[in-house]
This record gives C-alpha cells, sequence and structure tokens, in this order.
C-alpha cells in the first residue's frame, strides 16, 4: 500500500554509535504511515490558496513509535506562510495557536513534522525543515511532500523525507532530505467512509444521495461480485477456445478459490441454515413487534 | 544517494489527450440566489468528503460513544454546502460553568484561525455519532434547540452511525427539529395536553432533510489515483499481489457474521427498560396528582355543604378561595424523557430490522451459491 509509486530504494543510515551507548537517543523514523484525514485537509488547503501562492505548507500531527522509527501522522492543520525570492516566512504564532487549540482534542497527537504540496524541495524547504526540526526536538522533523497533480506533467503522489545535515560545518539552509517509504492508514471501521467517498468521486458531477439502506449496498456489493464471476468466466472460456494462452498462475489461484467453496459436508449445511434462518427470523419478528409496540405506546400517551 | 533522489521525483509522464471538460453549471445571475434574510429555505445538506473523514476520524478515537463537533460552510440556493469541521473538547460535565466558558473560547479562538487559512468559517450546525441509530437524547435536543434560535437557516444536525460504517456502509443523516416541537421546548411545557395539540410524538420531533456527499475534482482525481491498481514491480507475484493498490476494494458488505447483533439486543432490552422506569415514575407521579386533586375537591364539596348550611341559619359564608393555598397540587411531569426514550426504542428496532433483513439475503445468497 505504499504511496506516490516511488522506485527508489529506501537507504537506512547505519545506527550511529552514540545511539548504542544512550538507548535513549531517538531513531531516524524508517516508516511512515498517513491517516486519509490528514491527506484530505492537505487538498482542502490547497484549494483554499490565494492565487499568488505557489504552494501551501503545513503542521502534522501524529505519534511516534517508542523508538522512534515508526511515525503515524493522524492529523494536519494548514500554516500560515509567505515565500518570495528573498525570504520565507512562517507564522509561528498561529502554529503554536492551532497546537493547543488541536491538543485540547487530541491530547496524544504531537507535532511530527510539516506538509507543503509540489514536489520541489529547495532552500527554503531545508528552512522550514530547520524550524520544524527545533519543534519536534529531540526526535527529528518528518517532511511530506504531497503532489495534487493539478499542474500539466506532474503525477499526483505523496513522499515523505527526513533531512539530514551537509558538510563540514552544517548550516539550516543546507541538507539533504532522505526518503522514507510512506503508506496510507485507516481503520477497518472506516473503510466504508472511504468506500463512499471513492464511488462518491466516480458518479455524475461527483455528488451521491445518502443515506444508503443495508439493503442497497449489499445489492451493489453482489452485482459486483456477480460481474466480477462473469469476468472470470468469460476469460476461462476464451482459455478453452484457444484464443488466449491461459496464465498458469490464475489458473492455479482460481483451482484453489473453487476448492474452498466446494468443501463441507451436504447434510450438515442445512441443518445449520435451517436453525440460523429461524434466528434471523425471530429477530426480525422481534424487532418488528418493538417496533409497532412503541408506535402505539407513542400514541396512547397523547389520550387524554 | 542522489540517484535515489532522482528516482523519488516522478517522471514527466506524456500528456493525455483533452477530453471536452464539462463545467458545473454556473448561473448567469447570482442575485437570485443570494439571499441576506435566510429567505431560501434549506432544500438539501451537502457534506464534503474531508468532513466525512474528520467525523469518522473523531468518532473512532472518541473515548465516549457520543461526540459532538461543529460543522462549517454556507448556504447557497437551498444547498446547505459544509466543508469543514472540527471536534469539540468533550466536556466532563455540562453543568460546569467553567468548562462551559472554556468551550466558547475555544470555538471562537478556532474559527479566527480557520478564517486565517480562508475556511469557512459560519457554523451551520453539528455533528454527533451514535451508535446502531439511536440518537434520541436530550444533549442534542437542547443544543439544537439552542442552535435553531441562534443560527442562519437555523442550523442542522448531521448525525453519524458508528455501528453501520463499521460494517461497510457509511451512513449520514441530516435533521433538524420540526417547528411544532420547538415551540413546546421553548414553552418547556411536555404535559400530556401540550403534547396533543402540538401533535408530537417521536417520529415528529426531527424532520430530516436529505444529505448529499460530494468530493470536489481535485480529491476526486487524487482518490482516483490512490484506487487504481499498479502492477507489481516483482516478477513472480502470487495473485494477491500482483497488483498493488493503495486503497484494494474491499467486501465488508458481504461479511457474513452478525457482529454487534447481541449488543443490538441488548440495547434494546435496556431502551425498554429505562422506558419502564420513567413509565413508572409518570404514573406514580400522576397518581400523586389525582389524589391531591381529589383531596382538594373533597375540601371544596364539604365547603360548599357547610356555607349552605351556613346559609340557612343566616350566618355568613365561609371563603372557598384557599383551596389553592391549602393544597399544593404537583405540576404535570414533563413526558419529554419517555417520548426520547420511546424514540430511541424505535431507533434500536429499526437498526435490528435492517440487520435482520440483510442477514437474510445474505444467507439466501450463501446457499445458492453453495448448491
Amino acid at each position: 500500500m505504499a504511496l506516490g509509486g516511488s522506485s527508489a530504494v529506501h537507504v537506512q543510515p547505519p545506527t550511529p554509535l552514540s545511539s548504542t551507548l544512550s538507548s535513549a537517543a531517538p531513531r531516524t523514523p524508517s516508516s511512515i504511515t498517513i491517516h486519509p484525514v490528514a491527506l484530505f485537509s492537505i487538498l482542502d488547503h490547497y484549494l483554499r490558496r490565494t492565487q499568488d501562492q505557489p504552494r501551501v505548507i503545513g503542521t502534522l500531527l501524529g505519534n511516534r513509535s517508542p523508538d522512534g522509527t515508526q511515525i503515524n501522522v493522524c492529523s494536519s492543520f494548514a500554516v500560515l506562510h509567505s515565500e518570495t525570492d528573498e525570504q520565507v516566512a512562517v507564522d509561528m504564532e498561529y502554529h503554536r495557536t492551532m497546537y493547543e487549540l488541536h491538543s485540547r482534542v487530541n491530547p496524544k497527537e504531537t507535532i511530527v513534522g510539516w506538509y507543503s504540496t509540489g514536489s520541489n524541495l529547495n532552500t527554503y524547504s531545508a528552512l522550514i525543515q530547520n524550524f520544524y526540526s527545533q519543534e519536534t526536538a529531540p526526535h527529528q522533523a518528518i517532511h511530506v511532500a504531497l503532489n495534487t497533480g493539478a499542474e500539466e506533467g506532474e503525477e499526483a503522489g505523496v513522499q515523505a523525507y527526513v533531512s539530514s545535515p551537509v558538510g563540514v560545518f552544517p548550516k539550516p539552509e543546507n541538507c539533504i532530505f532522505v526518503p522514507v517509504p510512506v503508506h496510507l492508514q485507516f481503520r477497518d471501521s472506516e473503510r466504508g467512509g472511504l468506500d463512499l467517498l471513492t464511488q462518491t468521486a466516480l458518479s455524475p458531477n461527483s455528488t451521491s444521495a445518502q443515506p444508503v439502506t443495508a439493503l442497497e449496498n449489499l445489492d451493489a456489493a453482489l452485482t459486483t461480485v456477480s460481474q466480477m464471476i462473469d469476468r472470470v468466466l468469460a476469460y476461462v472460456r476464451r482459455v478453452l477456445a484457444g484464443e488466449v494462452e491461459g496464465d498458469k498462475a490464475l489458473g492455479r489461484y482460481l483451482m484453489d478459490t473453487l476448492g474452498v467453496a466446494a468443501v463441507g459436508e451436504k447434510g450438515g449445511e442445512d441443518k445449520t441454515f435451517n436453525a440460523s434462518l429461524q434466528d434471523t427470523l425471530m429477530i426480525s419478528y422481534l424487532a418488528t413487534l418493538v417496533r409497532s409496540q412503541a408506535e402505539v405506546s407513542a400514541r396512547l400517551a397523547l389520550v387524554t | 544517494m542522489a540517484a535515489a533522489l532522482a528516482a523519488s521525483l516522478p517522471a514527466p509522464v506524456a500528456a493525455p489527450t483533452p477530453v471536452a471538460p464539462t463545467y458545473e453549471a454556473i448561473p448567469a445571475s447570482m442575485s437570485k440566489v443570494i439571499d441576506i434574510e435566510a429567505e431560501i429555505p434549506l432544500q438539501v445538506v451537502q457534506l464534503d468528503g474531508l468532513v466525512v473523514t474528520k467525523i469518522l476520524k473523531h468518532t473512532r478515537e472518541a473515548p465516549s460513544s457520543t461526540v459532538h463537533g461543529l460543522l462549517l460552510g454556507l448556504d447557497l440556493d437551498g444547498t446547505l454546502e459544509v466543508s469543514n469541521s472540527f471536534a469539540l473538547p468533550h466536556h466532563v460535565s455540562d453543568e460546569d460553568e467553567k468548562s462551559v466558558k472554556s468551550s466558547a473560547r475555544y470555538q471562537s479562538s478556532m474559527l479566527r484561525s480557520l478564517r486565517e487559512v480562508h475556511t469557512d468559517d459560519g457554523v451551520v450546525g453539528f455533528y454527533q455519532a451514535t451508535s446502531l441509530g439511536a440518537f434520541f437524547n436530550q444533549s442534542l435536543v437542547e443544543i439544537q434547540a439552542l442552535h435553531q434560535e441562534k443560527l442562519r437557516h437555523g442550523g442542522i444536525v448531521v448525525v453519524h452511525d458508528l455501528s453501520l460504517t463499521s460494517r461497510g456502509n457509511a451512513s449520514f443523516r441530516a435533521f433538524r427539529l420540526t417547528p411544532s416541537f420547538l415551540d413546546a421546548f421553548k414553552k418547556s411545557n411536555f404535559s400530556t395536553t401540550s403534547l396533543v395539540s402540538h401533535r408530537l410524538t417521536f417520529a415528529s420531533i426531527l424532520e430530516e432533510i436529505p444529505l448529499q456527499i460530494r468530493t470536489n475534482p481535485l480529491l476526486g482525481s487524487f482518490l482516483d489515483t490512490l484506487t487504481k491498481s499498479t502492477p507489481s514491480l516483482l516478477p513472480d507475484a502470487t495473485p494477491e499481489t500482483a497488483a498493488v493498490s493503495v486503497i484494494p476494494p474491499s467486501f465488508s458488505a458481504l461479511d457474513l457474521g452478525t457482529t454487534g447483533l447481541t449488543r443490538n439486543l441488548e440495547q434494546v432490552i435496556e431502551a425498554i427498560d429505562n422506558y419502564r422506569t420513567e413509565e413508572g415514575n409518570l404514573a406514580y407521579l400522576s397518581r400523586q396528582i389525582a389524589r391531591e386533586r381529589a383531596r382538594a375537591d373533597n375540601y371544596v364539596a364539604k365547603r360548599k355543604e357547610e356555607n349552605l348550611a351556613r346559609v340557612a341559619q343566616d350566618l355568613a359564608p365561609l371563603p372557598e378561595e384557599d383551596v389553592a393555598r391549602l393544597f399544593k397540587i404537583p405540576a404535570e411531569p414533563s413526558r419529554l424523557e419517555s417520548m426520547l426514550l420511546l424514540g430511541q426504542i424505535d431507533a434500536y428496532g429499526k437498526s435490528l430490522e435492517g440487520t435482520a433483513s440483510s442477514g437474510l439475503v445474505k444467507m439466501y445468497s450463501v446457499k445458492a451459491a453453495s448448491t
């Protein structure tokens, strides 16, 4: 589930000697996960930028694993900044205020780094990175570059970096951004929401009506499955007719799947089915009974 | 290292042949859709994709099952566009004067901060998360009644059902209080006569407003990139890993397990128990009222008889007006709580029905598939 589709080989710097001496020294993050809400907030911020802003930046909030190698980015908020040819300015006061407000709702989320849109890293990126490193000390700040894909010739994607100083005398405006693998992470319970959004994005004029009943949802899922079976069937027929050469791996996979489905005794199944059917019907009756009783009771309350 | 950096930058791709873009219809004149006095009635609530994910995240992380947050946005020509939201801190106790004040301070400074980064800062309502569809409770009604007086268009409440979402069907519904309920609530009079005159049952507390989900084109294209599956780079990948996608397709709607059914049944029982207790209280109070009233009537009848006797004896009659002073007839109890509980029972029953019916469909489809 890697984001961004980069073919970079992620090189991990060897653990510095100092950390073997004092285990308290934080280690370089080696893996970053991002929650969809952080990404969507960045996109929203990008939409609401002023005309003359080429890119927007903001703070990433999240938590670290105890050894500091794994970072979860849970949310993000926009920060005001201005970039000109001569200077870059970040509204630090704004950043602090927003962080305090956020920590009232989510006290567990701390500053882990910053984001910017677009994928060009420049001197200003190094300066901002330097600022955020002070905020996240003693841990390293991460930088997430989100390419919105809005400009021509650019592909949408997400890259994450950590910085390392360069040169004999490290200067804040000089640093190397080392790419770190980044993954999208969400809980199973949030899956339904993401599915809803992807379906909405596919539908014409990007809107979908709510609420969808459970039956409609089930219907859609069953239709998809039936279409998939049709697709597989068409493929198998074409292979049998000799039109295309069969993929051996696919054939083996299909056999495994069908093998799983066929396992099970004939007699026992009916019994379980009937028992389960009776349970479900009972629940259905109970639900109807409860609802009609509630309705009657509400009406009776109006009788004087 | 340089190679790694260079490789990590996205490779320039050939621009695809442009398809004739379809623009959303922009009216020639906006004068018809601008209403300063909020005269155009709300037709539909439109929830942005960002708000959907924010609500989901907040409800998942919240310590208690009911969480609140404010919805921000604006209304245009009958469509209430909710474009952003933020979570409200969870209070320990509502009565605490200090926590109410600090909550108000939090809201205003959050709104000020959001305005600085060009986010819509008009509060249009609030959201609440529930499980199994029972969202009727006092706090929802109170907050919404307050909003309905203060906000433009009266504000809306968006209800998100946690239990349905975890079953793969994200559900969001928008509501507001009906005028008749609001009238009764303002007078804080929920006696039987008031309920009859306002024609109130639990079904007529809230009215539902149609709700839409919308993704903006940028979010849409980004999601498209995320769901696109790319062939794996590994040459000998198994079929499961041959195509890599950030958001793989899911079939949680087809899950056969009936998780949450037991919880749902327990909640039905709990709600019915609560309702019985509440009804018991009401019955006790009305018996007391009846007893007091009977005693007062008795007293009046006796006094009248006495007076008749006194008139016959040419004596001045005793006053009859001191009944109210002697007998304190308690006020008729409020039926709001019992009404809300009935609403809860109904909602639990409804969600139970839904689970049972989709369970039946799943069972028969499995049977059909296995034969």
